[in-house]
């Protein structure tokens, strides 16, 4: 009895055939194929090698947990990346934010040159990551870089101890290091993503807050970041992923020294896969990092209901 | 009559063109273009001499070549996989079972062994069977740049130094301002050659290198001979090993005369000659009462197990590490030290250039060799690239001293071994 209504039902809102349907999987056949090779196959492929003890060489062992086992509990280099990833995470994702919103909104005044500066600001984003990479391990050299060249400088006409930091060669500052190469290369994204949402924030909202005597400062609290809260949010899932997966950067500049204090997840990853002949362990990695990623956008899903505001002021 | 000229032709051109058949091998190795080029023009003179054996290259980048050989190895097809192979280190893929044991073409054909330095072939061995031939030798010697000498006015190192004399020296060399900013360092060396200095010292990494049960870096000799290199960073003598990477390596500031000495192999030659520099080689100074202990060590020439034609594929493989043969076209290509010794000790190693004028000090030490620089089980990277060089890395910067940091790295290397079943 249901049945012919549901399709009825169906065949009014779609407009569609159910031989017409058929026809639409094929044409959507070639890119599920594509997602199903390249995606699908590999990701279903590098769970099952998690299983396994393999070097790419001879056959792959059964081993069954082990890898996690000894990942989770004995591993003290995957603590050591796992805490490193954190850092980055904490300090990267909220830095990034911020210093974006800020310049979106000093480009958002309709300042001369306008397009100029968001070149300027976009430009790090489309720059290759390897020779950005390099030319800061230039700008960073104790001795003779850029950076540390006043300081030197300071220090010598004023006879102070100071010493300016060894950069790549300190365990401390390595990490700073890669957070400010990291933020250079990605605040221009942040940036025109916010310079976008700031456009759809109606002119209204502010002339009434205006009209109520709101101060500027309060404007940007009570009026901006609500407005533009849902940008916010897409940033700090996005970014999140994107820190947790922090690889190219540290890779060139620090390769993850000194003394594995600036390696990453995904860097141990790649170290295992590809130096160390252990694949399982490396997919077995990739797994850990996909179930922390996994319940960190979770968590962020969830909170989001108290925080962003999915108004349009229309 | 017409029919039966051509049927001849035809019968005559078929015979003519069975025995011009070639076979083709496959040969593999990373590298420059530059250095292809090389290899090409090595490959280029074999077929010359050998008209049945046709070479093809395949060739990667550094960075993707052992994962795109690895991806080929996986597929075991033997149409794809290269006949003849660059590897480094050989025993994790001999121990895999994709290389050809070379013991019975050696012996088969008589082929020279004794001829390589000594220590090298063990660096081509697995299991007591030689699986590859180095191609060159890539031991260090001490680079040092005449001008900053002479402005320093320090005598040129000799034969004679010894630790005592270098330190004495890096004194002079070193140039740091008030404030502390090092203007030039008299030393720049790789951390990772820290075994140079252990071996000099006549210690170890490891109690055995190949089949390891315990680490031996917090031993006496190898403790004394961290402590002197971690000393000379301490002292703003040596440049700190992360420093030197960033600022391009240490080839990069000899050129720019930011160092006034570095330890390396004789690759840079023909930069440095090209650059213009004034610069001369000797041996790398010892400690009293230690040894010469140049590492004996070269990425290999291999062939696979899996080669269709292993006869042709060991022909062009024993031509190519000969000294009338490839050998002595890399050596003139002025970017090796050759791993024959009679190729080295001829002209076309001693007389490849004016500059440096003291080649012996490459000799003087491929003579001394050892092995010792890296193990021959197919953990050791894993082992050095996760646990040791971390370690030592905390050394180089400064951050922990020698005496608290060996102890514990030997725990966790001996806990490693453990874990691993080493000894086997």
């Amino acid at each position: 009895m249901s049945l012919p209504s549901q399709t009825s039902s169906r065949k009014r809102s779609s407009g569609w055939r159910p031989s017409q349907q058929n026809e639409a999987y094929l044409f959507l056949l070639p890119s599920l194929i594509g997602f199903a090779l390249f995606v699908l196959v590999p990701i279903v492929g590098a769970f099952v090698l998690s299983f396994f003890k393999w070097n790419l060489i001879s056959p792959a062992q059964f081993i069954g947990l082990d890898n996690y086992q000894q990942l989770l509990f004995q591993d003290a280099v995957f603590r050591k990346v796992l805490a490193n990833t954190f850092v980055y995470a904490v300090s990267i994702v909220p830095l990034q934010l911020i210093s974006g919103l800020i310049m979106a909104v000093a480009l958002n005044q309709g300042i001369r040159g306008l397009e100029l500066y968001r070149l300027i600001y976009f430009m790090p984003v489309i720059t290759n990551i390897v020779a950005v990479a390099i030319v800061f391990q230039w700008l960073l050299n104790r001795d003779f870089g850029v950076a540390n060249a006043w300081v030197w400088q300071l220090a010598e006409a004023t006879g102070w101890p100071i010493a300016p930091p060894d950069w790549l060669n300190s365990s401390f500052w390595a990490k700073p290091a890669v957070i400010i190469l990291t933020l250079w290369k990605n605040i221009g994204f942040t940036m025109v993503i916010y310079l976008a949402a700031l456009q759809g924030v109606p002119e209204s909202l502010y002339d009434a807050s205006k009209v109520d005597g709101a101060s500027g400062l309060q404007r940007f609290r009570f009026v901006t970041i609500p407005m533009v809260s849902a940008t916010t949010f897409f940033l700090v899932v996005i970014q999140m992923i994107g820190a947790f997966q922090l690889f190219a950067e540290p890779f060139v500049m620090t390769r993850g020294g000194p003394a594995q204090a600036s390696l990453t997840i995904v860097m141990y990853i790649y170290q295992n896969a590809f130096e160390f002949g252990r694949m399982g362990k490396a997919t077995a990695l990739a797994w850990i990092l996909f179930a922390i990623i996994f319940v960190f956008t979770l968590i962020q899903t969830r909170l989001q209901r108290r925080w962003v505001h999915y108004e349009t002021g229309d | 009559m017409k029919r039966w000229l051509f049927v001849a032709t035809l019968v005559f051109s078929f015979v003519f063109s069975l025995s011009l058949a070639q076979t083709t091998v496959t040969w593999a190795m990373w590298g420059s273009p530059e250095e292809i080029a090389t290899h090409q023009a090595v490959a280029d003179a074999f077929m010359a001499s050998h008209p049945d054996i046709n070479i093809e290259i395949w060739s990667q980048p550094w960075g993707d070549y052992f994962t795109k050989i690895q991806t080929l190895w996986a597929s075991g097809d033997s149409s794809v996989i290269p006949d003849v192979m660059f590897l480094s280190p050989v025993v994790n893929y001999a121990a895999d079972g994709v290389l050809e044991n070379l013991d019975p073409y050696i012996e088969a054909s008589n082929y020279p062994i004794d001829d390589y330095w000594p220590g090298l072939l063990e660096f081509g061995m697995y299991d007591g069977h030689v699986y590859g031939f180095p191609r060159d030798i890539g031991l260090e010697v001490l680079y040092y740049n005449k001008d900053i000498f002479d402005e320093a006015g320090v005598d040129y190192p000799d034969e004679t130094w010894t630790w005592d004399d270098l330190t004495a020296a890096a004194e002079k060399l070193t140039d740091v301002s008030s404030s502390g900013r090092v203007n030039r360092y008299a030393l720049g060396m790789e951390g990772g050659k820290y075994q140079l200095w252990i071996g000099q010292n006549k210690g170890s990494i490891l109690d055995d290198m190949r089949n390891p049960s315990r680490c031996t870096l917090a031993d006496p000799e190898a403790m004394d001979a961290i402590k002197f290199f971690a000393d000379m960073m301490n002292n703003n003598y040596a440049m700190r090993d992360a420093n030197l990477g960033q600022a391009g390596g240490d080839a990069a500031v000899f050129q720019s005369g930011q160092v006034a000495m570095i330890i390396q192999n004789a690759s840079r030659i023909s930069a440095f000659n090209a650059a213009g520099m004034n610069y001369d080689v000797a041996v790398v100074p010892i400690p009293e009462g230690g040894q010469r202990s140049a590492s004996a060590a070269g990425a290999a020439w291999t062939m696979s197990s899996f080669s269709d034609d292993k006869e042709a594929a060991w022909t062009f493989l024993s031509w190519l590490q000969s000294t009338d043969g490839g050998q002595a076209i890399y050596t003139s290509s002025g970017e090796i030290l050759p791993a024959l010794q009679s190729t080295a000790k001829s002209d076309a190693f001693m007389g490849a250039s004016d500059t440096p004028s003291n080649r012996m000090a490459f000799i003087t030490e491929g003579e001394n060799a050892k092995v010792g620089r890296a193990g021959f089980f197919p953990e050791w990277n894993e082992l050095s690239g996760s646990i040791i060089s971390p370690a030592l890395q905390a050394i180089w910067s400064g951050e922990a001293t020698p005496e608290d940091a060996l102890p514990a790295l030997c725990e966790s290397v001996d806990a490693f071994l453990a874990q691993n079943g080493y000894p086997k």
